[in-house]
């Protein structure tokens, strides 16, 4: 039978740009952190140099988010709702999020600490506190956009996974793409190094974040892989959920048809092929794998790829609902 | 509705936290409900306007609104309405998701949103299945109405604690809406719901809403249909009233600017909102 709805109230995506890359940086920064404690917490000593400045970028990022989430809202100024007792809201994912986006940037500030103290037994232990919180705090965004059963994309269990997964991979795209810029500007940051006398405590702390030391091509590399097995684990996900859909419910269908492959197909694409398909079949099945140029290449593709899933995730989510 | 009653205080298997009534309604109180007879809807509109005159609601959002179908070849087409506002559910994704406790079920029955409590989140609006929740605008002609907060319809309780129904429901020419306690036998709501065979909006999401439709047409009611079936006029009022409506410059439009395009405007848009806003967190107005 011929249809045809000819009036309708307008409705808004009501969470836009600025969530999706509070998305992003979030994912950045937990990854990040990941990856410092490959050195001081899993006992991989290569990474123990990049171990303070990838927790420092970790922070760094974190404190772009305050300003997107409280200027985001619709009354910054009662912000402080969100902590406030007698407000707090339990059954809300959004408090839980609160307390762990604020323990979070707590516990990484206290284990850089321990890191640039070079106290191994502390910087464990709030090393181990500081990847279960940010792997908690990633955990949240996702589910804080998946506990919606009327937003047919975001309303599955595997948006806290592949959030968390492409945390990880973003957050070791971004540091790969970081230590390709701090060796071209090897020399120039030695020299402003050697500036301070080497008691000092400038210099210790420029010291202990690898200014002025190359980054390990090996290194790299190596970081390269285990972002590849990260980027396959993930394209495996995302396979799945475009399973699901292509054989889901007609809402799922047309979240994939009409959102996802129709209006919402640039953020899609560049997150399917830009950050995951191209990236792990250079990395896994070339040669060029070894070269640490290609794999700071794959990793800026990965980083601005997961973006463009942020905004798939977070706008297109929300597309379909808008004309019910 | 007693079997009901006598479940109060054991949860259905969802408990939304402390604000939350459990079982369908609450012993000894109200549980206001509303019948919807599509048979009798007009499609007059009269509802949405005393909603919006009643509520001061601006322009670009409702809290109430109605959908208009046609169906058919000509010259056998019909035209179906459907008067949409919240639903006032049971167990309302709203309540439980607001991180402030802003919006809580009252145990009579309503879904009440607490203006000074609301940090503007919008994670209501994205958890209820029913668009029925909207963000007031930051600049409302009269000074004295809520900016930057949620609201949605609240079913006229300024009106119905004083013995009146709702706005919509007396306003309505058809006496298409009913309202009343669906706790008490008596009430016309009851009887309509035992004796018609009455509809809601989307229960597979299991919220239970108590706003009943008579006469429900499926493909109206289908979020999907409501996607693919939309005139070629309404897609382009549409993408009109995105591009035009103030704080949502990037909202994903069909066949308008590249998705890149709204997604940079979307940004650039809330930019340009925060020295208003810091000037509202440093205490200065704005």
């Amino acid at each position: 039978m011929e249809r045809e709805v000819i009036a309708n109230a307008f409705h808004h995506v009501t969470w836009g740009v600025p969530i999706s890359i509070y998305f992003w940086l979030m994912g950045v920064s937990a990854g990040a952190h990941v990856i410092s404690g490959f050195g001081w917490v899993f006992g991989l000593k290569k990474y123990k140099q990049v171990g303070l400045i990838a927790t420092l970028w970790a922070i760094g990022v974190l404190l772009i988010v305050p300003v997107l989430l409280i200027f985001d809202l619709g009354r910054p100024e009662r912000f402080f709702h969100l902590l406030t007792p007698g407000y707090w809201h339990g059954s809300a994912p959004m408090s839980w999020g609160t307390i762990l986006i604020m323990l979070y940037p707590t516990m990484m500030i206290v284990y850089g600490y321990f890191i640039f103290k070079n106290n191994a037994k502390w910087a464990f232990i709030f090393g181990i506190c500081g990847i279960i919180s940010a792997g908690s705090t990633h955990w949240y965004t996702g589910v804080v956009i998946q506990l919606n059963p009327a937003r047919d994309i975001n309303h599955t269990a595997l948006a806290s996974v592949l959030f968390l997964l492409g945390a990880f991979i973003s957050g070791t795209g971004f540091l790969i793409v970081t230590f390709w810029f701090m060796n071209i500007f090897v020399n120039p940051m030695r020299r402003f190094r050697d500036r301070f006398r080497q008691e000092g405590f400038a210099y210790r702390f420029l010291k202990a974040n690898s200014i002025g030391d190359k980054v390990e091509d090996s290194l790299v590399v190596e970081m390269g892989q285990i972002m590849a097995i990260g980027v396959g684990i993930e394209l495996l996900m995302t396979f799945n959920e475009f399973l699901q859909m292509n054989y889901g419910t007609a809402e799922e269908q047309a979240s994939l048809f009409d959102v996802l492959l129709g209006v919402a197909r640039v953020p899609y694409m560049a997150h399917v092929f830009i950050a995951l398909v191209i990236p792990f079949f250079i990395l896994i099945f070339t040669p060029l794998k070894r070269s640490p140029g290609v794999v700071t290449i794959c990793s800026a593709m990965v980083c601005t790829g997961i973006l463009g899933m942020r905004v798939w995730w977070v706008l297109g989510g929300q597309f379909l609902q808008t004309f019910f | 509705m007693t079997e009901d009653n006598k479940n109060h205080g054991k949860s259905h298997g969802r408990d939304y936290g402390i604000q939350t009534t459990s079982g369908l309604g609450v012993e000894g109180r109200k549980r206001y409900a509303m019948v919807i007879d599509l048979r009798k809807c007009t499609g007059c509109g009269s509802c949405v306007v005393a909603c919006k005159s009643e509520h001061d609601v601006p322009l670009g959002v409702w809290r109430m609104w109605l959908k208009t179908e046609d169906k058919g070849t000509y010259p056998d087409v019909k035209r179906t309405f459907l008067p949409r506002l919240c639903n006032h559910c049971e167990y309302p994704i709203c309540v439980r998701n607001c991180p402030t406790q802003a919006t809580f079920k009252h145990e009579d029955g309503f879904v009440l949103q607490r203006f000074n409590r609301c940090i503007g989140c919008r994670t209501c609006v994205i958890a209820c299945p029913y668009n029925a929740r909207h963000l007031l605008p930051n600049h409302r002609t009269d000074e004295k109405q809520p900016v930057g907060v949620v609201d949605k319809c609240d079913y006229c309780i300024h009106r119905v604690k004083r013995g009146l129904v709702p706005t919509c429901v007396s306003t309505c020419v058809g006496g298409a809406f009913t309202f009343g306690d669906l706790n008490d036998p008596k009430s016309e709501v009851s009887k309509l719901v035992k004796k018609n065979s009455v509809m809601t909006l989307k229960p597979e999401i299991g919220t239970h809403p108590q706003t009943y439709y008579i006469g429900l047409d499926e493909g109206i009611a289908d979020q999907v249909a409501s996607y693919r079936h939309r005139s070629a006029q309404m897609k382009e009022e549409y993408n009109t009233f995105k591009k035009n409506h103030e704080g949502f410059h990037g909202d994903l439009t069909e066949g308008g600017s590249h998705i890149v395009v709204q997604v940079v405007r979307n940004f650039l848009g809330f930019l340009k909102e925060i020295p208003a806003k810091a000037g509202r967190v440093l205490g200065l107005g704005g």
